[in-house]
């Protein structure tokens, strides 16, 4: 009997399971059935004042499709572009890769602000709601993230968009695919990087949490790892986080994935007293504009 | 901020705590008889806030242990929860008790522990641990109260991507009391999980007495003897 139950437990040891990787994804428990935007009575990080607002004509609200290499089948997801999607193939365009929770009412004042980057819709922003985000079909997955983006990409350039008038955003989890496309054989590159508030991978999660020097893979089958990514980054790189970020630590997340760019340009931003999500209002909503403005325009 | 992110990896800490500091209280504060048997069946975690609740991590040991004489008991935990994740780990230790009750004055065991964590050639921890107790039977039952420091000793100078690792040593204040039957104990205890080290800037919310360091955990145990 003995002998049974320790075959049991050490077969359990080797077949189990059991992974964190689904947790890297908190898209809103609660469905939505069309996104409000500007109506949007949900938990925000912010919220802009008027002079920031977007003419309707200039928010255009569609759906792609989007398929990674060895899927059999597409999945729908939702995209938002705040401009004029006629003038795509001569604007520059920012598309912004957001974070992990809910959809993109909750992210919509950061993109609503990022086109008011320099002036005014200056810019293009395109954001998406990942798979099993928002409206998106589909359930979240590593994977399927840097399709979505991708499928994002795809559209962008048949609408005329250049590699050289292509700025990636990423913040939090988007950090991830905004990264990850930086660098990779997808439908676009970008001209230059910026991330807010990157994490470095999941092991550094892991070991934040535990205090301890624990190998990531004992809970998760992860590969996100901004880190190494970050290394085989060229284009110029932007950098900002909150010193107070009490979700992803400054110096164990964001500060790491900082040293190890090693391209042509790079340039640090460590707001004080900014958490996780408030940089953008910490900072100051017109300092944050200018500093993403110049990066963009001057490097 | 941070309810509005940290939901995700909660489950990070959850389970990684589980894993870490799942030594309680399966390990034996006084040794049993000579030649005796048992086996503990063990529950709990540390506390944190997950959505609007706080609740316990569920982690689950198993464990057995012999009376190798009257004052010195070997054991061997199992880490159920650990399993489900892939992971084989197991807890080896004894117990030792170094003095006897003497009226108020409490008796006093030691007990060093090799906890080992294995998925693979890559991903291979040992942790050693060291717990002293002091404890202080009572009543016709012999039911026992005790205090004590259980310790974690993280032996790795570097962290991901070359980042020294800070903090070598894991202590966690501990009490608990242990209800005694003929055959059977059971056991309620609670300890704050490195009181020393700041619990902000991180992933999860702890819940902790002490508010901005450490964890607390809650622990259950049933011991059969045979």
């Amino acid at each position: 009997m003995k002998k049974i139950i320790f075959l049991t437990l050490t077969v359990l040891s080797f077949t189990s399971c059991l992974r964190l990787d689904d947790n890297l994804f908190n898209p809103a428990s609660i469905k939505i059935t069309e996104y409000k935007l500007d109506n949007y009575t949900g938990d925000l990080d912010f919220r802009l004042d008027v002079t920031y607002q977007i003419p309707d004509s200039l928010i255009h609200i569609f759906q792609l499709s989007s398929q990674a290499a060895d899927e059999s089948k597409a999945t729908n997801i939702y995209a938002i572009y705040i401009g004029n999607i006629d003038s795509i193939s001569s604007d520059s365009v920012i598309m912004y890769c957001h974070g992990n929770r809910d959809h993109m009412d909750f992210y919509w004042e950061r993109a609503k602000l990022l086109a008011n980057t320099k002036t005014k819709n200056r810019f293009g922003v395109l954001m998406i709601d990942y798979r099993g985000f928002g409206l998106s079909e589909g359930k979240p997955t590593e994977k399927g993230l840097y399709a979505d983006v991708d499928a994002a990409l795809k559209w962008l350039k048949i609408k005329g968009l250049t590699n050289d008038r292509l700025i990636m955003y990423g913040f939090s989890l988007g950090s991830a695919p905004a990264t990850k496309l930086s660098v990779g054989d997808y439908s676009m590159k970008p001209a230059k990087l910026l991330l807010e508030a990157p994490f470095a991978s999941a092991e550094v999660m892991v070991q934040d949490a535990s205090g301890l020097a624990m190998p990531g893979i004992f809970f998760t089958d992860l590969q996100i790892n901004n880190a190494e990514e970050i290394k085989k980054v060229q284009q110029p790189f932007f950098w900002i986080h909150g010193e107070a970020d009490d979700f992803l630590n400054i110096d164990t997340h964001g500060a790491i994935v900082y040293s190890h760019y090693n391209g042509i340009y790079k340039e640090a931003n460590r707001i004080p007293n900014a958490g996780h999500g408030s940089i953008p209002e910490t900072f100051g909503f017109q300092n944050y504009l200018n500093a993403v403005g110049d990066f963009i325009t001057q490097h | 901020m941070k309810k509005n992110h940290s939901i995700l990896f909660c489950p990070v800490a959850f389970f990684c705590l589980s894993i870490v500091f799942s030594c309680s209280p399966v390990k034996y504060i006084k040794p049993l008889d000579k030649n005796q048997h048992a086996a503990t069946i063990s529950f709990g975690g540390p506390l944190i806030k997950y959505g609007s609740a706080t609740i316990p991590i569920p982690f689950l040991v198993g464990n057995y242990g012999y009376g190798i004489d009257s004052s010195l008991t070997g054991f061997a935990s199992f880490n159920i929860t650990s399993a489900l994740f892939g992971n084989f780990q197991v807890e080896l230790g004894a117990t030792k008790q170094l003095l006897n009750q003497k009226k108020y004055i409490p008796a006093v065991s030691i007990t060093p522990i090799a906890n080992i964590i294995y998925r693979n050639k890559e991903a291979f921890k040992l942790y050693p641990q060291l717990a002293v107790n002091a404890f202080w039977e009572y009543g016709k039952q012999k039911n026992m109260v005790y205090i004590g420091l259980d310790n974690w000793f993280e032996l790795a100078q570097k962290r991901a991507y070359e980042v020294k690792q800070s903090n070598h040593v894991i202590f966690m204040p501990t009490i608990g009391h242990s209800f005694t039957g003929k055959k059977w104990n059971f056991i309620i205890e609670g300890k704050i999980i490195a009181p020393n080290l700041s619990n902000e800037k991180l992933v999860v919310d702890y819940e902790t007495p002490l508010k901005k360091h450490g964890a607390l955990g809650v622990y259950l145990g049933y011991t059969r003897k045979f």
